[in-house]
């Protein structure tokens, strides 16, 4: 022992054998039985961590293509929702077209069938007029001439005046109303 | 006699032995034992080392026998030295030096638990002892000739001290090989003295400071107690760093005499 007060060793053979022995068996135990275990655990929750982000980019993926899937169902529904919307629109216009024409027609019809009836109406109340009023003109003629009259030649001379006055009637009003 | 209560004022002499007394029980031996005439006497210096390479397996070996899926606080604890070891410690120059972390990592957990076990008032640190620091600095520079042979073959790795592309060849190179090979026996001499004085500069300071209350009297415990306490706190970070130092500059030796002739 060189030094006896113990700070300056050199060199303490006991501490240097047991040093060696000592750090031989620490390093043999650890490496042998400290290591493997901690670098197996750490190996292995890398391993599952990896799997488990291979995992959720895996779902994601899926996700994705779930939703474009769905996005484009959608957008097929809405399509097809305009499609028929657009159909029934123009049905409903077609149908109000053709309905407006029908009842223009049917209208026209009415009017048409009204005013052949009017005419109808005035010819035969102007024939009624007529023979009335020949009649009664012959009658008047018979008490005033206190004869009967020859009737045919009677209703002929009425028949020409009215004629006549209708004539002049229509002469009066002409560019007037036009005779049924 | 004074009236004041105080502790008794020591002369020189008493104070001197009052300091390295830590150091000087180290060398009590409880058993004495020999080989072959070399004294293998279990001192308390041996009995710490015990102490500290048990705990230094235990820590580890407790951890190891822990693991779970969802760590705990301990097992993250033993799985960052791990990842320290693996990642930060190794790998200093090429993947291949990462296959000798297991050495350094083992010699950094070492190092740190008898750096601390050595702060704990009555015990003994085994790391201010030049044997201890010296024969594990012999141990990597062993280590780091017989990895530097084997990686680059015995030409290769002697030839591999001297630079190339020297001028003057006949001077230069057996110039260059000695100062190189000076260099190289130089490290671990270096670093066994760089954990051996930090520890031990740090363990005097401290006992120098607290005998300033037996040298000069009581009233000093004022400053000499603050004091203790200050460098208490950074010789735990000391013994944190040397351990790490010692560690990391092994790993950087043996990385360097692996790829000696690559660069």
């Amino acid at each position: 022992m060189l030094d006896p007060t113990g700070i300056f060793d050199l060199i303490k053979t006991s501490l240097l054998f047991w040093e060696i022995i000592t750090f031989a068996i620490l390093l043999f135990l650890i490496i042998r039985y400290v290591y493997p275990p901690i670098r197996d655990q750490i190996q292995k929750r890398q391993a599952e961590i990896e799997g488990a982000i291979d995992e959720a980019q895996k779902t994601r993926e899926e996700a994705r293509e779930l939703l474009a899937e769905y996005r484009r169902q959608i957008e097929e529904a809405r399509g097809e929702g305009r499609r028929i919307l657009e159909d029934a629109r123009k049905q409903a216009d077609a149908q109000r077209e053709r309905t407006k024409k029908e009842a223009r027609e049917e209208g026209d019809r009415i009017v048409q069938r009204a005013r052949e009836e009017i005419g109808r109406e005035r010819e035969s109340a102007i024939r009624e007029v007529r023979s009335e009023v020949a009649g009664m003109v012959i009658q008047a003629s018979e008490q005033v001439l206190g004869r009967t009259v020859d009737h045919d030649e009677h209703e002929r001379l009425v028949s020409q005046a009215l004629d006549d006055l209708e004539a002049e009637v229509a002469g009066s009003s002409a560019g007037g109303r036009g005779t049924a | 006699m004074s009236s004041t209560p105080t502790l008794a004022q020591l002369s020189a002499e008493k104070v001197r032995e009052e300091i390295i007394h830590t150091f000087e029980a180290g060398q009590h031996a409880y058993v004495h034992l020999s080989l072959f005439g070399i004294d293998i006497s279990i001192t308390k210096a041996v009995v710490f080392l015990w102490i500290g390479a048990a705990v230094t397996f235990l820590i580890m070996f407790i951890g190891s026998r822990l693991l779970k899926n969802r760590p705990g606080a301990y097992q993250v604890l033993v799985e960052e030295i791990y990842g320290f070891g693996r990642n930060s410690l190794a790998g200093q120059m090429g993947e291949e030096g990462k296959k000798f972390f297991p050495y350094t990592l083992t010699l950094f957990i070492f190092l740190l638990v008898l750096n601390l076990i050595g702060l704990i008032p009555n015990s003994y640190p085994v790391t201010a002892s030049i044997t201890f620091t010296l024969t594990l600095a012999l141990l990597t520079f062993i280590i780091t000739q017989y990895v530097g042979i084997r990686a680059n073959g015995l030409g290769g790795y002697v030839k591999a001290f001297v630079p190339p592309g020297l001028p003057l060849k006949i001077i230069f190179v057996p110039f260059m090989f000695v100062i190189e090979w000076i260099s190289e026996l130089s490290k671990p001499l270096t670093l066994a003295m760089r954990l051996y004085a930090n520890i031990l500069a740090g363990h005097l300071l401290i006992f120098i400071f607290l005998s300033f209350i037996l040298y000069f009297g009581t009233f000093m415990a004022a400053i000499s107690v603050p004091m203790a306490l200050v460098l208490y706190g950074f010789e735990i970070f000391v013994a944190v760093l040397q351990a790490y130092i010692f560690a990391i500059l092994t790993q950087v030796y043996i990385e360097i005499a692996l790829y000696r002739t690559e660069h």
